[in-house]
């Protein structure tokens, strides 16, 4: 209880510091704070394990060995004429040592080489040994690749780009229609009555864990696939019942976002409509969808961002393995695109790989990060376009 | 070009300065076009969300259809097997028993013994009633025109084919006079007629058989065998030989002149002579099995059933004997199995039963236990289970059971008492199980002679729906592919499937550890998202002004509730389970339990991954609940002097406290279905045992969804379907306590 000549003086009563109340801001701030830290901890890992799988070096053997003892010294030496062909510039390792190539003399069989490169030790070698050659990853080789090979060094990131793509083009050819469809009823037709009765069924389907879908996919949709197309055509893993599934999975966020962006037209547009003698049908799809097309723009791209994310249907249903390809000898539409054929996705691959026994520092653990790093960066992408388009419509009605 | 510009266009005067509309039948055109347009597509609008509940039925029809339905089970013992040898072994080592597959040494027996009890078949009581009195049974007796109620009645049958006969006429014809004739016959044989349905079955049967006479069915025709020649061919039982061989002689009497050969070798190998085609007609004296029927179809012999007579087991006791007049089953039961008469009923002698049963060998000591005594496995009284137990499974196996869970609390059944107490002395903590704790229960030793003696194997599985519409042709396929298989419903999700542990063969696997897996982890994230998530809605919305580093605060979570959750699991393994490690694994506190080898990747490292991942679900829906708060609250508060936090604590949270805590259980539900991130993390793949705290090695239902879902055999996607339904159900009840928690304190506002 304060006393009375505290409250007389009007300055004690501004100046009092509460300690407490500036903790309990400081907590709150912090706890604020922390979803920063999120991102900054998901940027700093993913770019951090990529970095070191860019700069990985994979260690592999030439068949090559060296026909004579050699000191640690020496940096002119003997090699067999079996294995793979050596050139200048490239890195090779015997044991521990790490060598950088110079000059090759094919007809004395000999290597000009710089000894202890890349911080190793030289050191003497016996005769025999066999070379290993390194294989650096970079990124223009990822992109150039068509193969994810991680025990041949090949990593290409095209197989499980294309794979992750098609499922989610297949998923969105399934969620657009449908979504956008089931918007226009819920927002322009029904009644209240009805819609009470059918959003919660979409809620439901929005509520129901992505691993169940996954099983769907597997043991409802691939058979029927596989019944309508037939055996030879569709395998048991496959992109298009994995993206199909997704797609379905995806529909109430699409039917929902868009639903928001339908009502938060004005009404005075539809009455001007209906003003002008439109009848219901004119005045949604020439009205009102026109008015709220950012909005439903950003359904599309947060469902597409939504999709390229989506994990436990692709892994189980759409395949156990990269599918790799080569443009030269596969066909395009046969094989490539073909989405009755298995494909893992990048997010599947994740969790593959991730599910068996990983060591840490392995060249799988970095690459794993590195796919992470390229998902990452897309569905940011997806999502910072539809945060634009939901701007754009929030400025034009409210 | 829109239809709107299109109409106007059309209707009007481009060159002239004059507008018109459409006038008329036109306007009534147009308008019914337009609005025929407005109806097909309002239709095509509902479809799309017909198509969303389509497919969310089709995701519960198909688990449904994969949680029941048929499965073929073969088992390694058969369990009817072990219970009748069981019954047989008890009867036949009861005292003062004799067993001898000689029936005339039983009849000889009990007439020549003052306390005689014994049973065959009624042919053999027909054929020497002196010095025999027969005991009834309810009131019914072995001898009465009708045994059907009688219980210890079992039908004779001959099994041929439509082929067969057609292929030898004097079988036919044989068939036709003996099913005309037999009812006049059987009784001299000691035999009863079948009953009237299954007579006139068995007559039609014949008359399919013979399309060519034309006979409507309850016509019968009565063949003269005067003078037919062939020979026809019958093995089987040796229980309907006497009447077979009785009908042979009455068919050569009336003029058959032809040759016969009548085999008495047993049901089985009767069946199997004729399956074979060695045969006209296969004697048995059960009815034939599924797998019997099959191995005939693939000899192209599609064996018909003819019923022509019922076999009675009489029980019999000698002539003199004055006491026992009936018996009900309890009593049948103690007379084979009590020592003295008095035993039975206090009113009957004391004087000791002498027993004279037919021996292990023959079919009627099973006929008379299967009738007599329960045959139902988990029927049992729990010693009769222990005591199949004992004699099926080695004492190396008995003994690791008995030391997980002793059988009796006073006595031993597999360890010596030495060893035991050897063993048991040993410290907590050291000696097994068994020495302590509850003692195995039926129920227990149930499942454990199933596992360890039955050894049900699933070899196919049905879905619920094919099951219930194609049971026929399900059944057809059962008996082709697995003659010794038994075709049974089976319910995946059951009380056990919620109580057992993880286990490789998919019969016996439960969800214990997923499902105490999934609170634990839930209950980490719950702990850790709960608040810090609300503390940040506040700031956010409470005291957080308009500056640039909020406007980021609030863009970031934004964006961050945009992130696949496959990138917090990634998050989770490079921070939680090895930045961390020492913390995560508890190696810190001195928690490191010894015999896992989870390193990070524990219950906390994945609480703490999918805390991250729903922070900003729930950071958004508590803000919109303390945005909901009407501002004139804050301000009655801050007016009377309330400081900031306490505004935010006496008066924002209550009234905000519905929408958040909806929100946060909504956010839980989310985390409780994830699986990728968890997957990353390290979720084990197998472990058994329980988890015991935040640093044990983990598994989560939707973990167990993949994993099964993941593997090849039918078995794991039924047990995956039995998965999802349990945690639907966790999310159902979820949802509805959000639901509920959200009507009450929005009632109490």
């Amino acid at each position: 209880m304060a006393k009375p000549n505290e409250i007389e003086s009007a300055a004690a009563l501004t100046k009092k510091r509460r300690l407490g109340e500036s903790f309990i801001q400081s907590f709150l701030f912090v706890c604020g704070l922390l979803s920063i830290f999120t991102t900054i901890g998901i940027v700093f890992i993913l770019f951090n394990e990529s970095f070191a799988f860019f700069s990985r070096t994979q260690w592999e053997t030439t068949n090559k060995p060296i026909t004579a003892d050699i000191d640690a010294a020496a940096t002119v030496i003997p090699v067999g004429t079996r294995g793979a062909t050596l050139s200048p510039g490239q890195v090779i390792r015997l044991r521990q040592e790490a060598m950088l190539i110079e000059a090759v003399d094919n007809d004395a069989l000999t290597l000009t080489v710089v000894r202890g490169y890349r911080d190793t030790e030289p050191m003497a070698h016996a005769a025999n040994i066999v070379f290993e050659r390194a294989n650096d990853i970079d990124v223009i080789d990822t992109i150039r690749s068509t193969k994810w090979i991680p025990q041949l060094g090949e990593f290409g990131i095209w197989p499980l780009l294309l794979a992750t793509l098609m499922t989610a083009v297949i998923a969105m050819i399934v969620a657009i229609p449908l979504g956008l469809a089931a918007a226009i009823y819920l927002s322009e037709y029904a009644s209240e009555r009805v819609r009470s009765i059918l959003k919660p069924i979409l809620e439901v389907l929005a509520g129901i864990p992505t691993v169940v879908f996954g099983y769907f996919a597997l043991t409802f949709v691939t058979p029927i696939l596989r019944s309508i197309f037939g055996m030879d055509t569709v395998e048991i893993f496959n992109t298009a019942s994995a993206g199909i599934v997704v797609g379905i999975l995806i529909i109430p966020l699409v039917s929902s976002m868009s639903e928001d962006a339908l009502h938060a037209v004005p009404n005075s547009l539809r009455e001007a409509a209906y003003a002008m003698g439109a009848t219901k049908l004119e005045t949604s799809l020439k009205v009102v969808v026109p008015a709220a097309l950012s909005g439903i723009a950003a359904a599309f791209v947060i469902a597409m961002s939504r999709a390229i994310g989506e994990t436990m249907v692709v892994a189980i249903a759409a395949g156990a393995g990269p599918k790799n390809f080569d443009l030269a000898t596969d066909s395009l539409f046969g094989y490539v695109l073909n989405p009755f054929v298995a494909a893992e996705t990048m997010t599947g691959h994740i969790v593959r790989i991730s599910g068996g026994d990983l060591s840490y520092d392995s060249i799988d653990y970095n690459s794993l990060f590195a796919i992470g790093l390229a998902l990452f960066l897309m569905t940011l992408a997806l999502n910072m376009i539809a945060r634009y388009f939901v701007t754009r419509y929030r400025e034009v009605y409210e | 070009m829109s239809e709107l510009d299109k109409q106007t266009t059309n209707g009007g005067d481009l060159n002239g300065d004059r507008f018109f509309y459409p006038e008329g039948e036109a306007l009534r055109l147009q308008i019914d076009r337009r609005r025929r347009r407005g109806l097909i597509w309002r239709l095509v609008f509902m479809g799309a969300l017909i198509v969303a509940m389509l497919s969310l039925t089709a995701l519960l029809y198909n688990i449904m259809n994969d949680v029941f339905g048929l499965t073929i089970v073969i088992n390694k013992n058969d369990p009817q097997r072990l219970v009748l040898d069981l019954w047989g072994e008890r009867m036949l080592t009861a005292v003062n028993t004799v067993g001898s597959e000689d029936d005339n040494e039983l009849v000889a027996g009990i007439a020549n013994d003052m306390d005689g009890l014994g049973f065959f078949g009624h042919a053999y009581y027909a054929a020497n009633r002196d010095g025999l009195r027969l005991v009834t049974i309810n009131g019914r007796s072995a001898d009465v025109e009708s045994a059907e109620d009688y219980p210890l009645a079992r039908p004779l049958f001959l099994y041929t084919s439509d082929s067969a006969l057609a292929a030898n006429q004097a079988a036919n014809i044989f068939l036709n006079h003996l099913l005309t004739n037999v009812n006049d016959e059987i009784r001299a044989v000691g035999y009863l007629p079948a009953p009237e349905t299954a007579q006139a079955r068995a007559r039609r049967n014949w008359i399919t058989a013979n399309p060519n006479l034309g006979l409507a069915a309850g016509q019968w025709a009565i063949i003269n065998p005067d003078g037919l020649d062939g020979r026809i061919a019958l093995v089987g039982s040796s229980t309907v030989h006497p009447l077979t061989e009785r009908m042979l002689a009455v068919f050569v009497a009336d003029g058959y002149a032809g040759t016969f050969e009548n085999a008495s070798v047993g049901s089985s190998a009767g069946i199997a002579a004729f399956c074979a085609g060695r045969a006209d007609f296969a004697a048995a004296s059960r009815p034939i099995k599924s797998g019997e029927i099959e191995a005939c179809r693939r000899n192209n012999r599609f064996p018909v059933e003819f019923q022509i007579g019922v076999d009675t087991l009489a029980i019999v006791v000698n002539g003199n004997n004055d006491f026992v007049g009936d018996v009900d089953e309890a009593q049948l039961q103690a007379l084979f199995t009590a020592v003295s008469w008095s035993e039975v009923n206090p009113a009957w002698p004391n004087r000791p039963i002498k027993r004279f049963v037919p021996g292990a060998a023959s079919g009627t000591l099973d006929f008379f236990a299967e009738a007599i005594f329960e045959t139902r496995l988990d029927q049992l009284p729990k010693d009769d289970l222990v005591r199949l137990l004992r004699e099926n499974i080695s004492l190396g196996r008995g003994r690791t059971l008995e030391r997980d869970q002793r059988f009796y609390e006073t006595s031993l059944v597999f360890e010596s008492p030495e060893l035991w107490n050897e063993v048991c002395a040993q410290p907590a903590g050291e000696r097994p199980s068994g020495c302590t704790g509850r003692v195995r229960d039926q129920d227990n030793v149930y499942d454990l002679l199933i596992r360890e003696v039955i050894e049900p194997d699933v070899v196919k599985v049905y879905k619920l729906v094919e099951s219930i519409f194609k049971r026929r042709e399900i059944a057809d396929e059962a008996a082709l592919l697995y003659p010794n298989g038994v075709l049974e419903f089976r319910s995946w999700l059951t009380a056990d499937f919620i109580r057992d542990p993880q286990s490789s063969t998919p019969e016996y696997a439960g969800v214990r550890t997923a499902i105490l897996g999934s609170l634990w982890v839930i209950l980490v994230t719950i702990l850790f998202s709960f608040p810090v998530g609300v503390s940040a809605a506040i700031y956010l919305e409470e005291y957080a002004s308009d500056n640039w580093l909020n406007r980021v605060l609030q863009t970031n979570i934004n964006n961050l509730a945009g992130v696949p959750s496959i990138i917090y699991g990634m998050l989770g393994l490079a921070v939680f389970v090895r930045a961390l490690e020492m913390i995560t694994s508890g190696a810190i506190f001195g928690l490191v339990e010894a015999d896992t080898t989870a390193n990070g990747r524990t219950i906390l490292s994945a609480g703490l991954t999918l805390g991250l991942l729903i922070l900003p679900l729930i950071i958004i829906n508590s803000q919109e609940a303390i945005r909901a708060v009407p501002g004139s609250m804050r301000q009655a508060s801050l007016a009377l002097g309330a400081t900031r936090w306490q505004t935010v604590w006496y008066h924002v949270l209550p009234s905000a406290l519905p929408g958040i805590l909806t929100g946060t259980i909504l956010a839980v539900s989310r985390a409780i279905g994830e699986t990728a991130p968890l997957v990353v993390v390290g979720a084990s793949t197998f472990i058994t045992f329980d988890p015991s705290g935040p640093f044990s090695k983990f598994t989560t239902l939707p973990i167990q969804i993949y994993q099964w879902t993941s593997r090849p055999q039918a078995e794991f996607r039924n047990i995956a379907a039995a998965a999802i339904v349990v945690l639907l159900t966790m999310l159902l009840t979820l949802n509805a306590t959000a639901i509920i928690l959200r009507n009450k304190y929005t009632m109490k506002m």
